[in-house]
């Protein structure tokens, strides 16, 4: 059976692996121990603590915390994070699935080039690049100068500090993550099978809806994953561009261990949040798997 | 598990930690980012041959839960005053070795005595400040006096705010006539409506540099640090900065010395150092904040002085933070609560 | 054969170019209903674009195309009645069989029933009963050629285009799907276009062969055609093999004339087909159109050669022969018997060539 997920995960004949395979794992799985699992740990250890006047954490039980999490507040400011996240999510497939596809369609020099333009913002500052769209967006920025000289608005647009310049934020943030696994699984596809559903009598929509879709599908699947899920905590974008505004959830997770120093109860914040993006990845993991049938 | 953890996590935390033990020309500064000029530092290098490791934090909380971890230690901190007076609280500052400082006659008397250190065993005020009121003259005409001015209608939309919850509710308690201290379920109850109404006219939540939305012509007025207001004026007159007439607070930062500072001396060294007036000018020069310097004031330009965002003029009793514990989180929840509802 | 009056394909002077590159230089060819034709060549001849512009996935640059007497020149691939055997065979790897077979009759939007029963059929047809459910990767290279003819025959299109189906099949395996292409082109009654660069496969299966070089359309004829009287030193040398001998013409008498081979042999040939008004051409000799023995030969013409080199393949003998004049001559002899006429290095031999076994293409 084929098995739909992130690029990797699709190992139809996995064994385990023998004592060199083990000493070559070592590290990642030594990595993954310091960095995830001993981490992760922690917070779940905390999340059911309590702090002091200083903001220390005491090691008393409680379930306080999950009770706050599950506060109309929080959830509503979840159920937000949750609905910007993928409002992302469909632009960024929508705009980053035919660049993946043009590009992967490239012959191979225009498609490295290409592909280093998709990967050059990464050598900034993710914090320098968000201070150029505010210089994009800002009232006297570069987008209203071009139209105000265009004509083509009277009054400069408020655009810096709302919704949209959130999304704008984060659709640009997370555009790479979609575009990159649509390119990797669409350089795969063969271009026989796209000649071969024309041949059959498949028209351009046909094609892309029958094969074309069905086989960058991982490509789609990781991409989801790689945008919603990280769009749902991202706070900085929120902060700079929205205003602090309109709270995330990553604001807020944020805001419990840097200013509020309540660290038991972002911890619980933390592994709601932990345990939303291992739903959502089986969800997606079921749902490649089903349509695989 | 626990333990191995523990064990994995001290091994980590002992490989980052083990650098230059025995070296003790060395000073491990814990500060503000921005705030300490990099000629100062060169300067103290220069002259008493110690190394200077500077490592910078942007919130008080931030650097309270990096010292209470304990994982490097650190001979001089920076913390704000209310935050001064819980580690005096819980035994985790140096007293002072007045014997070993020299020039803390500099320090003016209004800064001598303040409710976080009231013998000054443990603190040095390094800068202060208020937070108050910008208003782009040119852009506002109508006078502008205090809080119930800023929150108009007429200026919705077009007012930046420090993205800091304590801050925004004691504006609302400063205009219900309450202590702004005494964080209790009841006041904060009496807050929210005002802060509610006061919430949805608000364009911008910004601590870190809330000047710039103003330079950028993005927002008209502002309830920001005094150091920013002062910066702006720099920039343009038309950026005027006033203490509410509903009442103002003034913070002070202080230089202090942790309990487990590995090297106290060249650490009293470093606030004599700071106390020097000719020091204290070049830290106004670069940070125009409130100089509790007064050698170091006489030292400054006219124009330095005559900075409203720098030595605001008032009539006003300028209260101080204290120590308000768990009652933040109720202010937290609040701030929260109201950002998530204007947002809707 | 004779192309008929009504042709199912018909290729009109066409032309496709690539940058500086002519793939396809000015071909036409006609191709019947029910025919079977080879487009045979090596790599970068032409005639893969040929295909490709038949299939619509290419379009000509000059000339026109005419399919079933509709032009079909700058059709797309997916309004032609024309389906393709790709040479990967592009199956849909996420598809199983059944689906990847219905995937056309789907896009026609044939009623389930009819789709079921027409499926059904073609299964039976290509022997692929049980295998319905299966992925393409769970098949055999043999099964999966099964699988993309039986996609491509189910629409029942016009014309089934061929790419090479059989190159990623082993010899055997080859051997046993030629035939059976054969037998269901028979079947089927369907103009079948199969490009190949292999020519025993072209003159197996082939009703006609068209020849291709360089974008040329070089020969177009039944196999028989192609292998005893290639046009062509390129065609006489890629079908089959041949002594390419530089001829000059002594003397001429009538249809026939007497020739000095390189290297100083004299021999009689046929000069129906010696370029009009030139001096020399070239003498294509089959090697196994040498007659060798022992013993005196009669033939046309007869001479006696040394055997320079011989090489030992089980029913044949390959030899080099030098002849007493110093032409150097291939032949391929077929051992009859081990023991009587045995011939080896060294030997002095009797050999014949016959006048009609000998063919006179132009000089490159």
């Amino acid at each position: 059976m084929q098995t739909i997920g992130l690029p990797g995960t699709a190992a139809p004949h996995a064994r385990k692996p023998g004592l060199w395979g083990w000493l070559l794992l070592a590290p990642m799985v030594l990595w993954l121990l310091l960095f995830v699992v001993v981490p992760t740990g922690i917070l779940a250890v905390y999340s059911f603590c309590q702090r002091d006047d200083l903001g220390r954490v005491v090691f008393s039980f409680t379930w306080d915390n999950y009770v706050r999490v599950f506060d109309p507040i929080y959830l509503n400011i979840l159920g937000r994070s949750v609905a910007y996240a993928g409002l992302t999510t469909i632009i960024c497939v929508a705009v980053g699935y035919p660049v993946g596809w043009y590009i992967a369609r490239r012959p191979a020099g225009l498609r490295n080039l290409l592909l280093l333009l998709v990967m050059i913002p990464f050598w900034t500052s993710f914090l320098i690049r968000t201070y150029a769209w505010i210089a994009i967006l800002k009232n006297e920025g570069l987008l209203n100068g071009l139209l105000l000289s265009a004509g083509a608005i009277t009054a400069p647009l408020e655009l810096l500090y709302t919704p949209v310049a959130v999304v704008i934020g984060l659709v640009y943030a997370y555009l790479p993550f979609m575009i990159l696994p649509v390119y990797g699984s669409a350089e795969k596809v063969d271009n026989a099978l796209v000649e071969a559903a024309h041949d059959l009598g498949a028209g351009p929509v046909r094609a892309f809806s029958e094969v074309i879709i069905p086989l960058t599908l991982p490509g789609i699947a990781a991409g989801v994953l790689l945008v919603f899920v990280p769009a749902i905590g991202m706070f900085a974008i929120t902060d700079l561009m929205g205003g602090a505004r309109v709270p995330m959830i990553g604001n807020v997770i944020q805001n419990q261990f840097f200013k509020a120093r309540n660290w038991p109860f972002g911890a619980a914040l933390g592994v709601v949040f932990t345990l939303m993006f291992v739903f959502t990845y089986l969800a997606v993991q079921w749902h490649g798997r089903r349509s695989q049938r | 598990m626990k333990k191995s953890c523990c064990l994995i996590l001290a091994g980590v935390l002992a490989l980052a930690g083990c650098k230059s033990k025995e070296d003790a020309k060395v000073l491990n500064l814990f500060a503000w980012s921005e705030y300490i000029p990099q000629t100062v530092l060169d300067g103290f290098t220069a002259e008493t041959g110690i190394k200077v490791n500077y490592e910078t934090f942007s919130s008080g909380e931030e650097m309270l839960a990096k010292l209470l971890a304990g994982g490097v230690g650190y001979d001089i901190i920076q913390p704000p005053d209310y935050i001064a007076e819980v580690l005096i609280k819980e035994g985790e500052l140096l007293p002072l070795d007045t014997a070993k400082l020299s020039g803390l006659d500099n320090i003016l008397p209004e800064f001598r005595g303040m409710p976080h250190d009231p013998q000054d065993a443990y603190t040095v005020p390094y800068m202060t400040g208020s937070v108050g009121i910008v208003v782009n003259t040119e852009r506002v005409t109508t006078p502008v006096k205090g809080f119930k001015d800023l929150f108009k209608p007429e200026h919705s939309g077009r007012i930046v705010v420090v993205d800091d919850g304590r801050e925004l509710v004691v504006a609302a308690l400063y205009t219900l006539g309450l202590g702004i201290n005494d964080i209790t379920p009841e006041n904060i109850a009496a807050a929210r409506p005002l802060l509610a109404s006061w919430f949805p006219m608000i364009k911008l939540f910004d601590s870190d540099s809330p000047k710039t939305a103003l330079l950028n012509g993005d927002v008209d007025l502002g309830y920001v640090w005094g150091g920013e207001a002062a910066i702006l004026w720099d920039e343009d007159k038309k950026f005027q900065y006033i203490l509410p007439e509903e009442g103002a607070h003034i913070f002070v930062d202080v230089v202090a010395i942790p309990a487990k500072a590995p090297h106290p001396d060249a650490a009293h060294a470093f606030i004599s150092y700071l106390l020097r007036p000719e020091v204290s000018k070049l830290i106004s020069d670069e940070f125009p904040y409130t100089n509790p310097n007064g050698a170091a004031r006489k030292l400054l330009t006219e124009d330095q002085l005559a900075n409203p965002g720098s030595y605001p003029k008032t009539e006003l009793a300028l209260d101080t933070f204290r120590h308000i514990g768990e009652s933040g989180a109720l202010i937290d929840e609040l701030v929260t609560d109201l950002k998530n509802t204007s947002g809707q | 054969m004779i192309a008929p009056a009504q042709p199912m394909i018909d290729i009109r002077s066409v032309t496709k170019r690539f940058g500086d590159f002519t793939a396809v230089n000015d071909v036409s060819l006609a191709i019947g209903p029910a025919e079977f034709i080879t487009l045979l060549g090596p790599s970068g001849c032409g005639k893969t674009t040929l295909l490709r512009m038949l299939s619509g996935f290419e379009h000509p640059d000059q000339g026109d195309i005419r399919i079933d007497g509709a032009d079909v020149t700058h059709l797309a691939p997916y309004r032609r009645n024309v389906n393709q055997v790709f040479q990967s065979y592009a199956l849909f790897p996420h598809l199983s069989v059944w689906d990847n077979i219905a995937f056309g009759l789907r896009m026609q939007k044939v009623p389930a029933e009819e789709q079921r029963r027409r499926i059904e059929e073609v299964i039976d047809l290509v022997a692929l009963r049980g295998f319905e459910k299966r992925k393409p990767t769970q098949l055999s290279g043999g099964q999966r050629q099964r699988v993309a003819l039986a996609r491509a025959i189910v629409p029942r299109p016009s014309v089934l285009l061929l790419d090479e189906p059989l190159s990623a099949l082993d010899a055997k395996l080859r051997h046993q799907m030629q035939l059976e292409l054969k037998r269901l082109q028979k079947h089927l009654g369907m103009t079948f276009v199969f490009v190949t660069h292999d020519q025993e496969e072209a003159l197996t299966m082939s009703d006609r062969i068209a020849v291709f070089n360089q974008g040329r359309l070089e020969q177009l004829g039944t196999a028989a055609d192609i292998y005893h009287r290639p046009r062509t030193a390129f065609v006489a040398d890629f079908i089959g093999e041949a002594n390419l001998v530089d001829a000059e013409l002594l003397q001429r008498n009538g249809n026939v004339g007497r020739v000095r081979l390189k290297g100083g042999l004299e021999i009689i040939v046929p000069l129906d087909q010696w370029p009009e008004g030139h001096a020399k051409a070239v003498v294509s000799i089959r090697p196994e159109k040498v007659h060798v023995s022992k013993q005196p030969i009669k033939a046309e013409n007869v001479f006696s050669a040394r055997v320079e080199e011989e090489v030992f393949q089980g029913a044949l003998d390959r030899l080099t022969l030098v002849t007493d004049a110093g032409t150097r001559l291939h032949a391929i002899v077929a051992n009859e018997s081990a023991l009587l006429e045995a011939i080896h290095e060294g030997d002095q031999v009797w050999c014949g060539l016959h006048m009609d076994d000998l063919v006179i293409v132009a000089a490159d």
